[in-house]
């Protein structure tokens, strides 16, 4: 071959060193994942497999030695059951009333805390509070609060109105409900804004004003669109919390069972998820009632796609999601 | 990546999942291992064992204990996962249905080794752990009350009959079901739409209205059931739909804590508040009964009757039994026995917080206070009167019939639906649930 062009090989063979450090920076991102991708795995995808396969089952959480499968007549039966068609309109006039008002309050918070006020971080902490307070002992003084024989709220009226008394958990059981969840998310929801508002470079405003926008052009034209993302986050979370409300509910019912089997919600507020667990612990039907929260998911996954398919319309990234 | 790709991390993570969602089914399918490790564990309230009950027990027994809150939605987790509690607290009203499902162990043979629980000397109230399958207090025992009390008598709050003018009951004769509605009526009291007395409180805010209609209908020879416990039968039932109507009756009067009228508290609260003018409630209830508020004023009245034909056994029989799927259950058993038979028996006993499971320790009540002398009179005419089950449906769960009546009453009460409806909707639901309860265990 003298004289000849040595052909090289088309590719270099990998250095053992090269693959070493591949490997190395695989175990490193794994490992680094590993407590969510754990948690994602035993708390849910785990209990997600285990409702599916029972749904299938007449289980009765009691025990297997009755055990058998039913096939789809779960599924059937939860889309001919009264109570479940019911829960479903009460859950989605739940979820039209306190998404789109709990978003706006979150905002109006996010806008007013990043204005260069004195105590602003005050503000921030006492608006947040609500939020980190646990969901039972908020119920719990709001029980009492809207007591018709001992509470703060007809104690504060009857002194504009005298002889005040309304019984708000038994006349008006949604809205108390629907005040307390908008007013308990408020804190964690303004936090997001809040950071989505200050990642907004400044210039873009003082640019905009310079060329003669009004506040509220900037607000429509610049502030919002580069809010979108945020505000996109905070709509679908909401939506999924609004169609999964349970606690509340059931910690709001007369009585002093809370989250147990026997509690049972007032009417207005029998919800999707309340239903379901009434099906499950009370009447023990843990087939039928993983049916149930499995058509809930299938909703839920269906919602959140539509929903990312219009962001492309209305939300803006300032990078494009990969 | 090379080695570890993400698909095959996703891959694992799905088998992962698939097994773990199948192996509880699989491993409560194995056979339950005979041996434990020495300890015991005991679902109950921690309220009715204390940690001084605790050390009694771990050193009669030389067993370790741990004990977990009762709840039945952990319990019923616990049997899911194929690992139950050994020993766990439960009411009368679930036993058919744990022993029809096989969840708890026959303990006829321990019983009748016992020498510190003789069958002659237990109380009437264990019959309530009897079912032969047919009928509750028929067959072999399968558990035991901690203790437990005639539970349809009656506690006055006498300040409430003053103020309304009205002359306190005898404890000597029992009221009628009637004439108590007419004095709830009387004593019932709100002023500026505020609470001031509920006339007549009971069945513990509707959780356990199906056992106070079994009692009342059962004084007719009458239940809530067909015989096979197959079908609930009120409507079809001119007694059942008398007594339903009746209790639906106080709720419409307002004399009774209710959906629409509901408390933020329980019962008992309400009545050491000063709230309730008469509340039914079992012996047990004497222990508290006497608050700040009520003391001097709290009165001890014999259970009221339906036909005459008085009887006022427990509702509730709260006790224990043993988990079938025990690993161990001898030692679950020496520490059931201890608990019922032993130190902690006595105490509870001498507390008052309930009559003794265990005739012999009847005298170790408490006399000592005028209030506990009065309570003690009373009972002791009750006793004579609480020789009898209700008979609870082993298809369906303990709260199924109360969160129907719950569920109902609330539009009932509001005029959205009427008596009729809400006593069809009942039927329907509780209905269903047997029906599903049947299809499950068979039978």
């Amino acid at each position: 071959m003298a004289g000849a062009t040595q052909v090289l090989p088309r590719t270099m063979p990998r250095p053992a060193a090269w693959r070493r450090r591949r490997v190395r920076r695989a175990v490193t991102f794994y490992l680094l994942i590993s407590p969510w991708l754990l948690g994602f795995v035993l708390l849910s995808a785990v209990p997600l497999a285990a409702a599916f396969v029972m749904s299938f089952t007449n289980y009765d959480g009691l025990n297997l030695d009755y055990l058998q499968l039913v096939g789809t007549d779960n599924y059937a039966r939860a889309l001919a059951d009264p109570d479940a068609q019911y829960a479903v309109g009460r859950t989605l006039l739940l979820m039209a009333v306190i998404v789109p008002i709990g978003l706006v309050l979150q905002l109006a918070l996010a806008l007013m805390v990043n204005q260069p006020i004195r105590f602003s971080n005050v503000f921030r902490t006492i608006f947040y509070l609500p939020y980190v307070i646990p969901v039972v002992a908020a119920v719990w003084v709001w029980k009492i609060f809207v007591d018709p024989t001992g509470g703060v709220l007809n104690a504060l009226i009857g002194t504009v109105v005298p002889g005040f008394n309304v019984r708000w958990l038994v006349q008006y059981p949604t809205a108390v409900l629907a005040v307390l969840t908008i007013w308990s998310a408020a804190g964690g929801g303004m936090v997001v804004f809040l950071a989505g508002l200050q990642g907004i470079p400044a210039e873009f405003r003082e640019a905009a004003m310079i060329d003669g926008a009004s506040r509220v052009q900037v607000a429509r034209f610049i502030t919002l669109p580069l809010l979108s993302p945020v505000i996109f986050f905070n709509l679908v979370t909401g939506i999924i919390v609004a169609l999964q409300v349970l606690v509340q509910p059931m910690l709001l019912s007369p009585g002093i069972l809370g989250l147990n089997p026997g509690t049972v919600p007032p009417r207005e507020n029998y919800f999707y998820v309340v239903h379901a667990y009434i099906e499950i612990f009370t009447k023990q039907l843990f087939g039928y009632g993983s049916a149930l929260l499995w058509l809930l998911f299938t909703v839920v996954l269906g919602l959140t796609l539509v929903l990312f398919k219009t962001s492309r319309r209305w939300v803006f990234y300032g990078v494009e999601p990969s | 990546m090379s080695g570890i790709s993400r698909r095959k991390v996703l891959i694992g993570a799905g088998a992962i999942a698939a097994t773990a969602a199948v192996a509880p089914i699989l491993a409560a399918c194995q056979p339950t291992p005979k041996t434990g490790n020495g300890k015991v564990v005991v679902m109950t309230d921690p309220n009715e064992f204390n940690d001084d009950d605790r050390k009694t027990l771990e050193a009669a027994t030389k067993l370790k204990i741990e004990v977990v809150a009762s709840n039945l939605t952990t319990l019923y987790a616990m049997f899911a996962a194929g690992n139950p509690p050994d020993v766990f607290r439960v009411q009368a009203a679930g036993v058919p249905q744990y022993i029809s499902r096989k969840m708890v162990k026959n303990l006829q043979p321990y019983f009748a080794n016992s020498k510190l629980l003789k069958p002659d000397d237990l109380a009437p109230s264990n019959n309530f752990y009897k079912w032969d399958g047919k009928q509750v207090g028929k067959g072999d025992l399968y558990g035991m009350v901690k203790d437990w009390s005639p539970d349809f008598t009656l506690f006055a709050y006498t300040k409430a009959f003053d103020d309304a003018g009205v002359k306190v009951p005898s404890d000597t004769a029992a009221l009628t079901y009637d004439e108590l509605r007419d004095l709830a009526k009387k004593v019932n009291k709100t002023a500026a739409g505020k609470r001031v007395y509920w006339g007549f409180v009971h069945s513990n805010n509707d959780a356990w209205i199906d056992r106070t209609a079994m009692n009342m209908l059962a004084e007719k020879n009458q239940s809530l059931y067909s015989d096979d416990f197959t079908k609930l039968n009120i409507s079809s039932n001119p007694e059942a739909t008398k007594v339903i109507r009746y209790l639906y009756d106080l709720a419409a009067d307002g004399v009774n804590q209710t959906p629409i009228d509901p408390s933020p508290n329980w019962m008992g609260a309400d009545f050491n508040e000063g709230q309730i003018a008469i509340l039914q409630y079992g012996y047990w209830y004497s222990a508290m009964a006497e608050s700040d508020k009520t003391k001097g004023k709290t009165v001890f009245l014999p259970a009221p009757t339906w036909s005459g034909v008085r009887r006022d056994p427990t509702m509730t029989a709260t006790g224990w039994v043993i988990a079938s799927q025990t690993k161990d259950a001898d030692a679950a058993w020496a520490v059931f026995e201890q608990y019922m038979g032993g130190k902690p028996a006595q105490d509870r006993a001498k507390s008052g917080w309930g009559v003794p499971g265990l005739r012999s320790l009847y005298p170790q009540m408490p006399q000592e206070t005028a209030f506990q002398k009065q309570v003690q009179k009373v009972l002791q005419g009750e006793l004579s009167k609480s020789d009898f089950v209700l008979q609870f449906n082993p298809y369906i769960g303990e709260e199924t019939f109360s969160t129907s009546w719950k569920k109902n009453l609330e539009p009932a009460l509001k005029g959205s639906i009427s008596f009729d409806k809400f006593v069809q909707n009942i039927e329907s639901e509780v209905n269903t649930a047997i029906a599903d309860g049947k299809r499950i265990i068979g039978g």
